[in-house]
C-alpha cells in the first residue's frame, strides 16, 4: 500500500445503554458502535468503506470530520509537508487543514443559487467579514470574481460547456432534482482546498443514468486533481469500478481490506454482508 | 398634517428596528425573544449620552449602538451556543433580566417613574433637533440608511454566509466556517442596530419607561418581521408599516380606545396564523423559518 493520507489508530467509540437483565435488575450495557478500529487510507486513492447498515461507518466518518468524538484512539492526517492530530479538532477546523466531506443526505444550502452553492464552498472566506463585506474594496470584488470564475470553470470541467448548471447557476438549489444536487454538492467540493475527501454514499438514492456521471466525477479528483477519496458506498459496482482499495466494516471492526476484488471474494464478506 | 409626519416618523423607527431583526431572524435562523432589550439598552444609553455626557445625535447614536453591541456580546456567546428552543429561551430569560434590572434599579433608570425631560439632541452643536420636521428628516435618514447597510450585508459574502447558517449548520461546517462567529456577529450587529432604533425613539418621545421595552415589545417586533416577511430588505420594511398604520386605521373607523386596543391585538394574532398557515415567509418575505 502507498503512503497514507489518515492514520486511524485504536478508535473506540461506544454508548451506554441501561437495561434490565434476566434478574430484573437495571444495570448499564456498554454498545461499540467503532470498537478499536485500526485503518490507514492510501494517498492518491479511492479506498470503499463497505458494510452493512449499523456497521459504524457513518460513525467513522463523523470521528474523522470531527462531528463526533471518540471515546479513545487517535487520528493523524498526513498533510503534504506533516502529520497533525485530528482527533480532538472541530469540523471547521478539519475542513480548513483539507478534510472534505460529502453528506448522506444532501446537505448543499437549499434556499442560495446554484452559483451561490459553489462561491460559499471556496475555502477563501476574505469577504465574509462583515466590514470587508460592507465596504466593496478592489480586493473584495477581485476575490469574488475570482470565486465566480473558478466555480465556471469547474462546471465546465465536469460537465462540459453551456452546462445546465452554469445555465441555472441563479435558480436556487432547491428547484434542482435529487441527482442534481448530489452533482452539485460533489461539485462543490472543488471549491475548497481539500486533499482528502469523505464522500458518504454519493450515488446513494440518485438515478440509475446520473451513476456513472458521479464515478467519473469521483475519478477525475484523482486522477486530475490529485486527491485521495474514502468513500461509503453500498453500490457494488461503484465500488468495483473506482476504488483502489476496499474494506469491510461489520460491529465496528474492520474485518476484510485489500483490493475491491478480494474483499468481495472474501467468505466471511460474502456470508455477512451479501448473504451468500 | 403632524399628525402623518408623526405616524411616518414611528414607521421609520420600527424600519429600523423590524430590518435590524430580520438579519437575526431571517438571516440567521435565530429567533429572539430579547430585541425589545436591546432597544431598551439603545434607548437607556442614549439617555446617559445625551443627558450626561451631553453628546450631540450622531456620538450619541453611536455610543449607544456600540455599547449595546457591547452587551449583546455578554449574551451572545453562551446563548449562541445552545440550538433552536433554547436560544429562544435564552432571549426571552435576557428579556425578563433587562426589563427587571430597568425597571428596579431606579437610583440609575428611575424605574417605573421613567426619565423625562430628554433634551434635543444636536447636530455638532450648530442644528438642534427638535421639532417634528426635524425629526421626519432624521428618523428618514437613519431609516434609509440602516435599509442601505443591511441591503449591503445581505447581498454580501458576509449576508451569504449567514443565509448558509440559516440553511445547513452542517455544512457550513464541513465546509470550514465558524457558525459560531458568524452568528455572534448577525448577533452583534443586530443589537446594535436595534440601538439606533432606541436612541431615536427616546430622543423623539424625550421620556423613555421600561414598559415600552418590555416582552409585549418584543413579540410586537417579531410580530412585524413575521408579517412582513423574513429573509430580504422589503419584508421588514412592510412589516413595520403594518403594525404602526393597522392602529391608526383602527382608529379612523371610529372604535373607541378600548375594543380598538384588543381588535389590534386580534387581528395581529390572526394575520401571523393565516400567514402561518398560506404564506409562511409573510408578505413579502422570501424565507419561512424552520
Amino acid at each position: 500500500m502507498s503512503e497514507s493520507i489518515l492514520n486511524i489508530d485504536s478508535i473506540t467509540k461506544s454508548f451506554v445503554k441501561n437495561i434490565v437483565n434476566v434478574h430484573g435488575n437495571n444495570e448499564d450495557e456498554r454498545y461499540f458502535i467503532i470498537d478499536d478500529l485500526d485503518l490507514l487510507v492510501p494517498k492518491g486513492k479511492i479506498t470503499a468503506l463497505i458494510g452493512g447498515n449499523g456497521a459504524g461507518k457513518t460513525t467513522l466518518f463523523n470521528i474523522i470530520s470531527g462531528f463526533v468524538e471518540s471515546d479513545s484512539g487517535t487520528v493523524l492526517y498526513n498533510d503534504k509537508s506533516n502529520s497533525i492530530n485530528i482527533s480532538k479538532m472541530k469540523p471547521e477546523q478539519i475542513a480548513r487543514i483539507g478534510i472534505g466531506r460529502m453528506f448522506q443526505d444532501n446537505h448543499i444550502f437549499q434556499n442560495l443559487s446554484v452559483l451561490e452553492n459553489m462561491l460559499i464552498a471556496d475555502s477563501n472566506t476574505f469577504g465574509e467579514i462583515p466590514i470587508n463585506s460592507f465596504f466593496r474594496t478592489k480586493k473584495n470584488k477581485e476575490v469574488e470574481e475570482n470565486k465566480i470564475e473558478k466555480a465556471k470553470e469547474i462546471f465546465e470541467n465536469i460537465f462540459g460547456n453551456n452546462n445546465s448548471f452554469w445555465e441555472r447557476k441563479n435558480d436556487k438549489a432547491k428547484n434542482l432534482s435529487y441527482g442534481q444536487k448530489r452533482l452539485l454538492g460533489l461539485t462543490r467540493l472543488l471549491m475548497g482546498n481539500y486533499q482528502l475527501l469523505l464522500l458518504d454514499e454519493p450515488s446513494a438514492g440518485v438515478n440509475a443514468s446520473i451513476i456513472p456521471q458521479i464515478m467519473e466525477i469521483i475519478k477525475s479528483f484523482v486522477d486530475d486533481k490529485d486527491l485521495t477519496v474514502f468513500l461509503i458506498e453500498h453500490n457494488m459496482k461503484v465500488v468495483l469500478d473506482i476504488a483502489d482499495f476496499c474494506c469491510f466494516m461489520s460491529h465496528g471492526k474492520i474485518a476484510a481490506l485489500g483490493t475491491p476484488d478480494d474483499v468481495i471474494s472474501n467468505d466471511e464478506v460474502r456470508k455477512i454482508y451479501m448473504g451468500a | 398634517m403632524d399628525y402623518i409626519f408623526h405616524i411616518i416618523i414611528l414607521i421609520n423607527i420600527y424600519i429600523i428596528l423590524t430590518t435590524s431583526t430580520n438579519l437575526l431572524v431571517g438571516m440567521t435562523n435565530l429567533l429572539s425573544l430579547g430585541q425589545a432589550a436591546f432597544y431598551g439598552l439603545g434607548a437607556y444609553f442614549s439617555v446617559l449620552a445625551l443627558m450626561v455626557l451631553h453628546l450631540t445625535i450622531i456620538p450619541a447614536l453611536l455610543f449607544s449602538a456600540i455599547c449595546t453591541s457591547l452587551m449583546s456580546l455578554l449574551i451572545a456567546y453562551p446563548s449562541l451556543r445552545l440550538k433552536g428552543d433554547y436560544f429562544v429561551l435564552a432571549t426571552l430569560g435576557f428579556q425578563l433580566i433587562i426589563y427587571t434590572i430597568l425597571y428596579n434599579w431606579i437610583s440609575v433608570t428611575k424605574g417605573p417613574f421613567g426619565i423625562s425631560g430628554i433634551p434635543s439632541p444636536s447636530l455638532f452643536g450648530l442644528l438642534y433637533i427638535s421639532g417634528i420636521y426635524s425629526f421626519l428628516v432624521l428618523s428618514s435618514v437613519l431609516a434609509a440608511m440602516v435599509i442601505y447597510i443591511f441591503y449591503k450585508l445581505i447581498h454580501s459574502p458576509f449576508g451569504r454566509a449567514l443565509k448558509g447558517v440559516r440553511d445547513d449548520e452542517l455544512s457550513l461546517l464541513s465546509i470550514g466556517r465558524n457558525v459560531t462567529s458568524l452568528k455572534i456577529w448577525a448577533f452583534t450587529l443586530s443589537s446594535g442596530f436595534i440601538a439606533i432604533g432606541g436612541c431615536l425613539y427616546a430622543s423623539y418621545v424625550a421620556y423613555i419607561d421600561p414598559t415600552s421595552f418590555n416582552l409585549d415589545e418584543a413579540i410586537f417586533i417579531l410580530a412585524a418581521v413575521l408579517i412582513g416577511g423574513t429573509g430580504n430588505i422589503k419584508g421588514p420594511i412592510i412589516g413595520a408599516v403594518f403594525v404602526v398604520v393597522l392602529p391608526e386605521l383602527l382608529r379612523l373607523v371610529g372604535l373607541p380606545d378600548s375594543i380598538g386596543a384588543n381588535l389590534r391585538q386580534i387581528i395581529y394574532g390572526l394575520t401571523i396564523i393565516l400567514l402561518m398557515r398560506f404564506r409562511p415567509q409573510g408578505i413579502a418575505g422570501e424565507y419561512a423559518l424552520k
